[in-house]
């Protein structure tokens, strides 16, 4: 149909769309053993929540007694279980974490190269990048590709030294700075034991990419507009934020979700289900420089 | 720096014999400050941290090496006008004023050279609003701030007496002397032994803060860092003091030897012997301090601990360790101030005071970046790090600006006693 034009889709043009899907909805629908206005009311409602013009309390207020009245026993959340769900919730919010297998890392530079387009980070700053080490001699040698992102510490010592609490540990498991507050001191890079932070010198690509000034990345969701002489972060401290301003809106951080081997994996290291949980757990699993009881969130698999 | 100090001996030449070189002195040192403040704004204001040769592997460099000089150099010497003033030493009363002016003075420029080390000026206030506890440099910015108010309060009460003297003359300088003393038209025996016991009140707090607050939480701020293991060691912040009373004894002989020379003063020898016997004794605790510091830093052998060692030993940088760090700031003067000859020779005791002023650069230089060049994990790349013309312009833009501070600190006070001035001309007469 529409597909090709060069006139963009609008909302109805996708309600048209699968209006047409079955020839008659109604009569597929009734077929249901469940009641068809019902579900057709509550995908109304559904979009309300999804755009925003509707709270999903209120959505479950409205439909959760007729939801019990029609599915009973298999319904299993009211609206007061979601309240009580939602206080509950947040003491175990999400905690970030990040597994890296070195194994499947082939070290192609991706994460660095999709982490850099993601953040827009001036030349001399990168959030992430790849050590390659060459160990032993010819013929009994091995190459590491070891991908380095902030390891987000749970003792951070970064924030230990931070003279104005502009760094700080989020809940979340993250290692924010709050580049308003940042005066520029640098001791966190010269505290931090991995080399992770740097320092945005003002430089910029705008010589050799028009239209690189124009655009910047919501870090930490902040919206900042251009990239300007002087403007905030500029002359401030920036480092790797499991690209915050993603997961706010779902997403995996760039470095995972671009990795061609599939060596990052990212979860939430409070659900002992997840997959990193698991993963962390490995024998195989190591951590930076342990030793020094940082307790990095980013954990590698040898 | 030796230029300078010759310079600074032409200064205070009298007029009627060096009116001529004070002209020089004072031009010279004025282009040299005028080029210090056309490079801030054209380097530090323009371009930022840009215009520095510091990266994100060497994030700090020269201007934090001054820095931890200049609070060195203060610390230092307000620890021995403690002697004077806390401990009633009068034999050493003749530097106690001197010793705090330049306190004062190598104080304010050592917070200017870290204040030009951060990248945003506008937010500087931040670091006094929002204290970090656990941040040794937090707790520094306020150390600092009440170690300069004590200073400054010390050196009033001590030269009270002489600027109510002072205050008696028609011209500016007495009447900004009237302005300081509260038109205080005599001092009593009572203000006397008030001031006395004041002083010795501020010399006995000043000394904590001091020792623990200013310069070993100087030393602290970097040897809290594990991320640095060279730095990483409990002797560090006691170093960092035994070099502060280093360099802080070699500055007091400095400038009351150069002082009495260009005023052509009769020099004290035998507190000039004495001091310069407490800077052998202060050398000699430096040395076993670095000493033990190598040698459980070479044991320990830690990977990045021995690479840091090598690059300060071993590297194209090496000579900043031996030749001045081990030449200048502690074996030469050490030799100079052992060997009986040379120790009670006035000139030879200057000369190693100089040297030392020379090698503690090196010293602090070499405290700062050799261990951030070292890469913090394998294959990180080795940094590369000197100070670039703008930053030595500024460099010397804000040494100058130290001595044309203390030049106009020595015009307006009575920084020398006067009675002890007057003694000196009518013996020299």
């Amino acid at each position: 149909m529409a597909f090709n034009s060069n006139n963009h889709l609008q909302p109805e043009d996708y309600s048209k769309l699968a209006d047409h899907f079955v020839p008659d909805s109604n009569k597929v629908l009734a077929a249901s053993p469940y009641d068809s206005q019902l579900g057709k009311n509550m995908a109304r409602d559904a979009r309300k929540v999804i755009n925003g013009s509707l709270k999903i309390e209120d959505f479950h207020k409205v439909y959760s007694a007729s939801l019990i009245k029609e599915f009973g026993d298999q319904y299993a959340s009211g609206p007061m279980d979601t309240n009580q769900n939602s206080k509950a919730k947040s003491g175990t919010d999400p905690k970030w974490g990040m597994v890296i297998d070195l194994k499947k890392c082939i070290g192609c530079d991706t994460c660095t190269v999709s982490c850099k387009a993601e953040n827009r980070t001036p030349p001399g700053v990168s959030y992430n990048v790849v050590l390659e080490t060459i160990k032993g001699d010819f013929p009994n040698f091995s190459i590491t590709n070891l991908p380095k992102p902030c390891m987000q510490c749970d003792n951070p010592p970064c924030v230990q030294v931070c003279p104005t609490r502009a760094t700080y540990k989020m809940e979340n498991g993250i290692v924010t700075i709050d580049n308003d507050r940042c005066i520029g001191c640098r001791y966190c890079m010269v505290a931090c034991p991995y080399g992770s932070r740097s320092y945005d010198f003002g430089t910029s690509y705008e010589q050799e990419m028009a239209g690189f000034n124009d655009v910047t990345s919501p870090e930490y969701g902040v919206e900042r507009g251009k990239r300007k002489k002087g403007a905030i972060p500029e002359e401030t401290v920036r480092k790797c934020s499991f690209c915050y301003h993603r997961l706010q809106r779902g997403e995996e951080p760039a470095c995972v979700e671009t990795c061609i081997g599939d060596a990052r994996y990212f979860g939430d290291m409070n659900d002992p289900n997840s997959v990193v949980s698991k993963l962390a757990a490995s024998p195989r699993a190591f951590r930076l420089k342990e030793e020094l009881g940082t307790k990095p969130r980013v954990v590698y698999l040898r | 720096m030796i230029l300078k100090e010759n310079i600074d001996n032409k200064m205070h030449a009298p007029k009627q014999k060096n009116g001529k070189l004070e002209k020089i002195y004072w031009i010279s040192i004025l282009i040299v400050f005028g080029i210090g403040i056309y490079s801030i704004i054209t380097g530090y204001f323009m371009e930022g941290m840009e215009s520095t040769n510091l990266s994100n592997i060497v994030p700090w460099g020269g201007w934090i090496a001054f820095y931890i000089y200049f609070i060195g150099l203060s610390a230092g010497s307000f620890l021995l006008s403690t002697l004077v003033y806390g401990f009633g030493m009068e034999k050493f009363e003749k530097i106690g004023r001197s010793a705090l002016l330049s306190a004062i003075v190598c104080m304010i420029t050592g917070i200017l050279f870290v204040f030009l080390d951060i990248g945003r000026p506008d937010h500087v206030m931040n670091s006094v609003i929002y204290w970090n506890v656990t941040s040794t440099m937090s707790w520094e910015i306020h150390f600092y701030i009440v170690y300069l108010v004590l200073l400054i309060v010390e050196l009033y009460f001590s030269m009270r007496n002489d600027l109510i003297v002072v205050a008696k003359n028609d011209n500016f300088k007495g009447k900004l002397s009237r302005f300081l003393t509260f038109n205080k038209k005599e001092y009593t025996d009572i203000d006397k032994v008030k001031d006395k016991k004041r002083l010795k009140i501020m010399g006995i707090i000043g000394i904590p803060l001091a020792i623990l607050g200013v310069h070993g939480g100087t030393g602290s701020i970097f040897a809290v860092l594990k991320a640095q293991p060279y730095l990483n060691s409990a002797l560090f912040p006691l170093i960092f003091i035994i070099s502060a009373l280093v360099s802080g004894t070699a500055l007091s002989i400095a400038i009351y030897v150069i002082k009495c020379k260009v005023k052509k003063q009769q020099v004290d020898t035998s507190m000039i012997r004495s001091l310069g016997s407490m800077l052998s004794l202060f050398i000699v605790i430096e040395i076993i301090m670095v000493w033990y510091e190598f040698l459980v830093g070479f044991y320990g052998l830690e990977h990045e601990e021995l690479g840091t060692l090598q690059l300060i030993m071993g590297s194209p940088y090496s000579w900043s360790f031996w030749i001045f760090q081990m030449g200048f700031a502690l074996f030469f003067p050490l030799v100079i101030l052992i060997i009986k000859k040379t120790r009670e020779s006035i000139n030879w005791i200057l000369g190693a005071s100089v040297m030392v002023l020379i090698g503690v650069v090196g010293v602090r230089f070499n405290m700062v970046i050799p261990t951030l060049i070292m890469p913090k994990i394998d294959g990180m790349p080795y940094g590369n790090y000197y100070m670039n013309l703008s930053e030595w312009l500024t460099s010397f833009g804000i040494i100058a600006m130290c001595l044309i501070l203390y030049t106009i600190g020595e015009k307006l006070f009575p920084i020398d006693e006067i009675d002890s001035h007057e003694n000196g001309v009518s013996k020299h007469e």
